[in-house]
């Protein structure tokens, strides 16, 4: 690569930073600069492309993942800042058992049209189904108020909640 | 009518639905090829400027980049009349200026930054009347009235029926600027192998579209270039433009890697096509009894920087002055004019919620001045299976046009009476019926309806192929694409009924110019109708074919047994007729709540009735009227673009405030089907895609009017317009 002296002074910030985050259960190696997001490093480094990019600022939610069980916006995470913490992503709840009943509902329900945001919805309802197992539907409508459905297939979405929700309770 | 179907009418799950949710689905963005680089669009600040001088030496040495488009490095090929691939003339803040390829997003930007840019600034115009004033900013040099002429359309004599007419109603009205706002961003990725090219990307028209245009600009055979729509998130009737690909693909051969770019969300809000802004002027003349003699609507559509499909926008505000009342005489004049706002294009519904704004509010006003109920007078004088008086001018050999202005043409079925009375039914119209601004105290409730024609999506060649494998699997073809309304599995339910088989041995192959036969763009709500009735043709086709190979019994000596080639079924046909027109109609009613003192208006219940014809999938159609039905209530309340009129730059691109529906913000929507099947189309389906769009303005508004007594003429209905009505119109509470 060709190094020039003004190149080099225009390349802003610390270096490329060597790292390992904890993804779905592995220890991934990726290779980052101190600007990346989680979000970013999810897609390009690791092609975990379930988490979708729409907005990149936190406003719409599709690129929901869980950090230490909490659903977040992996856009509005650093990399960095993701380090030493439990990542998983729609991909690793895809392989869970307790994730079946939810992607039943989702189906059934028809809880979703194009589909972009359906993979932050269906992380958000599992997050919200595991803290309250006995939301209501309009309980639910406020835990998943952080999305954003163009298509607007909110209210199957949150009949797929609720339904998620009695399933876990049934089979719980 | 007794025809019974297996698959058609059955609720069978969304075809891709599991893998969505599982996150597997990849849309263009998703995807990576080896050695692929990133691109990032460098954008004008000026709303309207020259490039005296670019300087991209800097940005060169940047490491990391490996390739930098300016307008002196892209063919000099128009993509449209007024558009070139890079223009050194910019037209608006977010017109595309240069392109960087490097190793990551970050680093392209980086690069982006280093670009040095000299602009000559020109004076600019945003507002389309300044832009028709003598002397203007000249956005083009052609002129900034599109076409140089207005669009007029007449069906007898509104001259005439003004005459006849005891009353003439008139107002004036205005629509907003805003985004289609799709959840996926635009984007697109080009790879080359030698001369051959193959381009992924968001985009409504493979084939009639991007195919061509990167064929024809980059001057590449027809068959070396192949365009892939994987997944897409949301259209809406945008993305439909052929820029982004052929820069792409030009960014690609100068780097010699594959190139992916992806819109930022504020990049797909500027430089995406937006809903253009309209001020519209209806005049609707009656006899005493209420009978309408003339309707009269001229709008001025401001375009923005380029017009794209415009034209067809345009046209289609005069949809509902056209055609929804029985009236030997209207007519539409349009003008679409070029100022330095961002681009307009097609989205949801084109012209036909703006235009039937205006109309359904102008008949409720009629109405309240006549003393007559709202839904009778729409019940006494909607357009019927007759279609409109006067004679018939297309040749009766001739098929006829989608959108004809004359009398004389029945259609193929119109159940709008059916969609208003089980409509008014669901909503308890009789029971909760008052006059106009009856009601006293600071909230106030209100009902109200309207109603909608569509073009049912007729008129359009479409082609399908229906492929039966030796191993039993149906294989599907179509080169249209599935936005995400669920044409896949309407499609694939059309080839299932028409085969006989159940819908697990169909896979649906769609919207890849290599795979599939060519299609138009995926538009006008015609999907179901045009592509339904080729995939049922050519899944008959197939059928034929295998019951003539079943017709004689081989002797084992034959060649032909055990035979291992695929049957291949195939049609082309043109979904319409020389007797009939085929629309899609309906009928909404709102109830509203307005705070006389916020200015607030809570939609409280929503009923939507549809006659598109028989409902291929009853799940899916819901799914799509609630959801047209909530992105238009939003667009109705609050959702705008907001420019800084100084300078053009557009001040809120993003969601938090450009304000999209969000979960909760309005009740479910409660959707009927009250419609028989049409004689028609596929099965008896019409179009769906759209239509739920329509009525939603004018339903809230006079839903408001019924509840204050106060007319909206002005969308969104902010509390801000809202309270300046209600005080303009003197209902203020003092």
């Amino acid at each position: 690569m060709n190094h020039t002296q003004s190149a080099v002074e225009l390349n802003p910030g610390p270096q490329r930073t060597p790292l390992h985050l904890e993804v779905n259960g592995q220890s991934r190696p990726v290779d980052i600069e101190p600007r990346t997001t989680l979000l970013d490093v999810l897609r390009e480094q690791l092609d975990l492309t379930g988490a979708k990019r729409a907005c990149d600022r936190g406003e719409c939610g599709a690129c929901t993942v869980l950090v230490d069980d909490q659903p977040m916006y992996a856009c509005h995470l650093l990399a960095l800042q993701a380090r030493a913490r439990k990542i998983v992503t729609i991909e690793g709840l895809a392989e869970r058992a307790d994730f079946r009943p939810l992607l039943e509902a989702f189906v059934a329900n028809d809880a979703g049209q194009c589909g972009f945001c359906t993979p932050g919805f269906a992380v958000a309802t599992y997050a919200a189904l595991r803290r309250y197992p006995d939301a209501d539907a309009q309980q639910l409508r406020w835990e998943l108020v952080g999305h954003i459905c163009r298509c607007n297939a909110y209210e199957n979405i949150v009949a797929a909640a609720c339904d998620a929700g009695k399933k876990t309770v049934d089979s719980g | 009518m007794a025809q019974e179907l297996a698959v058609v009418g059955t609720p069978v799950l969304r075809l891709g639905l599991a893998e969505k949710v599982r996150g597997e689905a990849r849309y263009t963005a998703d995807l990576k090829r080896p050695g692929m680089l990133y691109g990032r669009v460098l954008r004008s600040p000026h709303a309207h400027a020259r490039i005296v001088r670019i300087d991209t030496s800097e940005a060169e040495r940047v490491p990391g980049v490996h390739a930098l488009l300016t307008y002196r490095d892209v063919p000099q090929v128009r993509l449209d009349a007024d558009l070139l691939p890079l223009d050194p003339q910019l037209r608006f803040v977010g017109d595309e200026v240069a392109l960087v390829a490097a190793e990551s997003e970050a680093i392209a930007e980086d690069a982006l930054r280093l670009i040095r840019v000299e602009y000559e600034v020109l004076p600019a115009v945003f507002d389309a009347e300044e832009a028709l004033q003598p002397g203007a900013p000249q956005v083009h040099p052609q002129g900034n009235l599109v076409g140089g002429r207005t669009l007029q359309l007449e069906r007898g004599s509104v001259a005439q029926g003004f005459a006849e007419a005891a009353r003439v109603f008139e107002g004036s009205f205005h629509t907003q600027m805003h985004a289609p706002v799709g959840m996926e961003t635009r984007a697109a990725l080009a790879e080359w192998d030698g001369d051959r090219l193959t381009v992924w990307k968001t985009s409504r028209a493979v084939h009639a579209s991007d195919r061509q245009t990167i064929a024809r600009v980059l001057g590449l055979p027809l068959e070396q270039v192949r365009v892939i729509c994987p997944n897409m998130g949301g259209g809406f009737g945008n993305k439909d433009e052929g820029r982004l690909a052929v820069l792409v693909a030009l960014l690609a051969r100068r780097a010699g890697r594959p190139v992916r770019l992806e819109y930022s969300r504020a990049e797909e809000f500027v430089a995406g096509r937006n809903r253009q802004e309209a001020h519209m002027h209806l005049q609707v003349g009656i006899r005493a009894d209420g009978t309408p003699t003339a309707i009269q609507l001229q709008a001025t559509m401001n375009a923005g920087a380029f017009v794209a499909s415009g034209m067809n926008v345009t046209r289609r505000v005069g949809q509902g002055a056209l055609y929804l009342y029985t009236c030997p005489n209207a007519r539409f004049e349009g003008m679409t004019v070029y100022t330095n706002r961002p681009a307009g294009g097609s989205f949801r519904g084109l012209g036909a919620p703006l235009g039937h704004f205006a109309l359904e509010v102008t008949i409720d006003q009629i109405c309240a001045a006549l003393g007559v109920d709202p839904l009778d007078y729409r019940l006494q004088h909607h357009v019927t299976a007759a279609g409109q008086p006067g004679q018939r001018r297309t040749p009766p050999d001739q098929i006829l046009p989608d959108e004809p202005v004359e009398g004389g043409v029945p259609f193929s079925s119109n159940e709008l009476r059916a969609c208003l009375l089980a409509g008014a039914d669901r909503i308890g119209w009789r029971q909760r019926r008052q006059p106009h601004g009856t009601t006293t105290g600071i909230v106030r409730r209100g009902l109200g309806v309207a109603m909608g024609v569509y073009k049912g999506g007729i008129g359009r060649e479409a082609e399908a192929e229906v492929r039966i494998t030796p191993a039993g699997r149906v294989v599907l073809a179509v080169g249209g694409v599935d936005v995400g309304q669920g044409s896949t599995t309407v499609l694939a339910q059309i080839a299932a009924e028409a085969l006989g088989v159940p819908m697990d041995r169909i896979d649906v192959v769609m919207a890849d110019t290599g795979r599939t036969p060519p299609a138009h763009v995926t538009a006008g709500s015609s999907t179901t109708i045009s592509t339904g009735t080729a995939v049922k043709e050519a899944a008959e086709d197939a059928r034929r074919q295998l019951l003539a190979r079943l017709d004689t019994i081989p002797e084992p000596s034959d060649p032909g047994v055990g035979r291992r080639d695929d049957i291949v079924g195939r049609a082309r046909v043109t979904a319409g007729s020389r007797e009939y027109l085929t629309n899609a109609f309906a009928a909404h009613f709102a109830e509203v709540e307005v705070n006389m003192q916020t200015g607030r208006v809570r939609v409280l219940r929503y009923v939507a009735a549809h006659d598109s014809g028989r409902i291929v999938h009853p799940r899916l159609a819901e799914n799509q009227v609630s959801g047209g039905v909530l992105q238009f209530l939003g667009i109705a309340l609050r959702e705008e673009l907001y420019l800084d009129r100084r300078r053009g730059v557009t001040l809120n691109a993003n969601f938090l405030e450009h304000k999209s529906t969000s979960i909760v913000d309005f009740p479910p929507i409660e959707v009927l089907f009250p419609a028989a099947p049409d004689p028609g189309g596929p099965y008896g389906a019409k179009g769906l895609g759209e239509p739920p769009v329509v009525p939603v303005f004018a339903a809230v508004a006079n839903a408001v009017a019924n509840a204050t007594g106060v007319w909206l003429r002005d969308v969104p209905f902010t509390p801000q317009r809202v309270l300046q009505a209600i005080h303009e119109q003197g209902k203020g509470m003092g």
